[in-house]
């Protein structure tokens, strides 16, 4: 791409936006305007555009957490690109506000891209580039000034051009820092204004047995929340770093922890439990009712519940799938400049359940406008021949918190009925004792013999489209995000881990005639994790 | 209420006011359940140096509705914290203030009664669930006591958390 054409399509598409403008008026009026403080300092730079054409970096796939819009989360505030307090990315989208500075476009664009939504974004980026040609910078210092400088919660409006004097602090090493809050009282809040009495604080005088009850509930009901808690003050930081029981208990756990987890397929793929006639004992890696070892390369139990694989119920796994496809020209309209490229999204999403089964589905649809609705009684609703209008589906677990539920929209039924119903079970780890898994089928191409005993691969198989005799399946590999350290920082996040599957290989499998097919995978994205509210919370 | 068979104790509060108990009341305390084993009977009125009467009477309120409760065993978890819901009357009963709140909690931790223990950190659970830290912050009166440097790098060491 060079600059000329470029500059040309962007001036093609100002003149556009000019004249539609002039004809109709657009709430965006005032677009410009209000960014100049924005623009103005810094013209000297040629307009960049690194990020802009960065769509082939996206071929990495790798969302850094550090990173990682909240995919639906419009930018409610300057945060919330860069902090992920939030349990939930899609029961909030209402205030989708329009950008009107630079950096909300550039804002709008990154959470675009990152949704998959490549057309939008590259829309919204153009717009922040003509407003102001180094919005890149002032977004880089917006969101990820933590990672070299420490601006304190910047917010848009603070001059990109801190001085750089604020040097840091020589960086004590993790463990040590929070080994130093041991003994730490709970500070209690001053008032808020000087003279009055100090609000009271009555869980500053909590011994730490007390303490660590609290925090072990805290656990119990919501990991995330007790992550939560170590960000609250320095001993809770301690305790969420060093209470090794609580961690133990969550591992043990049937809610969070691995007695969820199956090793062995625990229904069949319409979700009916399998009747054996003898019926074995389901493994788990950590039962309660003996010892238990902390697995050897791991040396704490926190550990084990982040790295151990694991298969999360609070949320939804999505593979947000992208590929372009040439096209007439100006046959896309609802994208302004004239782009002969076709961007097709597609989606696949996976949630799980602790009873085995699973809910497959692939869809065009947006994962705001579906995922809240993805649970067993709506995709019953949704497949049944003759659909009742909106029968109550408030027998789903993990759908309705939120007391009565909304009736589920015409576009998610839609697209729920298509769903597959589908049965999983991860990889058994290698014990010392117990015979060695044997696999339920031989897969061409596959050897199972020979492959590599690997404990994060997960099996998932799914009923075919249209005909039952087809079986599909799909198998996938629990993955870490990997994380590159952001612009110099020598402070790596911790990546989180086990939350993303990529795909192993996805075969067809003819029941009646024992054969099998394979799927081709040239689009295929790996499956990501998001958190959605209320789900395998009760 | 059940003027069977039982026999009464006195508790002495903190701040010296005495109140009469059914001994299997008190009984629910296993701080003072152990003690009355070894002491065979007390005769005397029994001093709880650590909880003030109105604490104790809203202590001794729960013991009452519990009273013909199974007693808990030794060994703690599952049965009792598989459910992470607590049943209505213990909900009302814990609509308190906060400082009320912890005050019940350390009494229940001083005498030794787990299931109230549990039932007041469950509360406690409830009341942090779906909180941002600064609303937690906010929510107990506690001070953020981290430098901004702190505070990022324990985020950054807690960025798998979200589960």
């Amino acid at each position: 791409m060079d600059d000329s054409a470029e500059l040309e399509s962007f001036r093609r598409q100002w003149r556009e936006e000019v004249e539609s403008r002039a004809k109709q008026n657009l709430p965006e009026k005032s677009l410009a305007t209000p960014s100049r403080t924005v623009a103005s300092q810094s013209r000297k730079f040629p307009p960049t555009r690194h990020e802009a054409s960065a769509w082939k970096e996206e071929e990495e796939e790798e969302v850094a957490p550090a990173h990682a819009p909240m995919e639906l989360v419009p930018a409610l505030d300057g945060l919330s690109l860069a902090k992920q307090d939030d349990e939930d990315a899609f029961h909030l989208r209402a205030p989708l506000k329009e950008p009107k500075s630079a950096l909300e476009h550039f804002e709008r664009a990154v959470e675009k891209e990152a949704a998959g939504n490549l057309g939008d974004s590259l829309h919204h980026y153009r717009k922040a580039y003509r407003l102001d040609a180094a919005v890149d910078k002032e977004y880089r210092n917006k969101h990820f000034a933590g990672a070299w400088k420490r601006p304190p919660q910047t917010t848009s409006s603070d001059e990109p051009t801190k001085p750089a004097a604020d040097e840091k602090p020589a960086i004590v090493p993790t463990p040590e820092l929070i080994a130093s809050f041991s003994h730490l009282p709970i500070p209690p809040a001053e008032p808020l204004f000087e003279g009055d009495p100090t609000p009271p604080c009555p869980i500053a005088n909590v011994p730490s047995e007390v303490i660590v009850e609290i925090l072990k509930c805290v656990a119990l009901t919501d990991p995330a929340a007790f992550g939560r808690m170590a960000l609250v003050c320095k001993r809770f930081a301690y305790h969420f770093s060093h209470e090794q029981q609580i961690w133990k208990r969550l591992c043990q756990g049937a809610k969070f922890g691995f007695k969820a987890m199956h090793y062995s397929f625990a229904c069949d793929i319409h979700g009916h439990a399998e009747h054996t006639l003898a019926p074995v004992a389901r493994f788990t890696p950590f039962p309660t009712d003996m010892p238990v070892q902390i697995p050897s390369p791991l040396s704490s139990w926190s550990e084990v519940f982040h790295t151990f694989p694991r298969i999360r119920f609070t949320g939804i796994y999505i593979s947000t799938v992208n590929y372009t496809r040439a096209g007439a020209a100006s046959a896309y309209s609802n994208i302004s400049w004239n782009s002969p490229i076709h961007i097709v999204t597609y989606y696949r999403y996976l949630r799980f359940y602790p009873d085995g089964t699973v809910i497959y589905l692939l869809t065009t649809v947006e994962p705001a406008d579906v995922v809240p609705h993805i649970n067993k009684s709506n995709v019953t609703a949704a497949r049944a021949p003759s659909r009742k209008q909106h029968s109550r589906n408030t027998s789903d677990l993990g759908s309705s918190v939120t007391g009565p539920q909304d009736p589920v929209p015409p576009i998610a039924l839609d697209a729920l009925k298509r769903a597959q119903w589908g049965r999983w079970r991860l990889s058994k780890p290698a014990s010392p004792s117990g015979p060695p898994e044997e696999p339920e089928y031989s897969i061409p191409g596959k050897d199972n013999s020979t492959a590599a005993h690997d404990p994060r691969d997960l099996v998932v198989e799914t009923e075919g489209v249209g005909a039952p005799k087809y079986v599909y399946v799909l198998h996938l590999g629990l993955r870490s995000t990997t994380v590159r350290p952001t612009h110099g920082s020598q402070m790596v996040p911790n990546p989180s881990r086990n939350t993303k599957l990529v795909w192993k290989g996805y075969w067809s499998y003819d029941k009646l005639t024992d054969d099998w097919a394979e799927f081709g995978l040239k689009n295929d994205r790996a499956f990501v994790f998001r958190r959605v509210r209320g789900w395998g919370m009760i | 209420m059940a003027e069977t068979n039982t026999q009464e104790l006195t508790f002495t509060s903190s701040d010296g006011k005495n109140m009469k108990v059914p001994r299997d009341v008190a009984e629910r305390s296993l701080l003072i359940k152990n003690m009355l084993e070894d002491l065979g009977e007390a005769t005397e009125a029994i001093p709880i140096p650590n909880v003030t009467e109105n604490v104790l009477t809203k202590v001794l309120e729960w013991c009452t509705h519990h009273r013909n409760d199974p007693p808990t065993t030794g060994d703690e978890d599952d049965s009792r914290r598989k459910t992470t819901d607590i049943e209505e009357w213990d909900q009302k009963f814990m609509q308190v203030d906060q400082e009320m709140l912890f005050e019940i909690i350390l009494a229940a931790n001083y005498l030794d009664i787990k299931p109230l223990l549990d039932i007041g950190c469950k509360t406690v659970a409830n009341m942090i669930k779906g909180k941002s830290p600064e609303e937690i912050r906010k929510t107990f009166n506690i001070q953020n006591d981290f430098t901004p440097e702190e505070e990022d790098q324990i985020r950054r060491e807690n960025e798998w958390a979200e589960e």
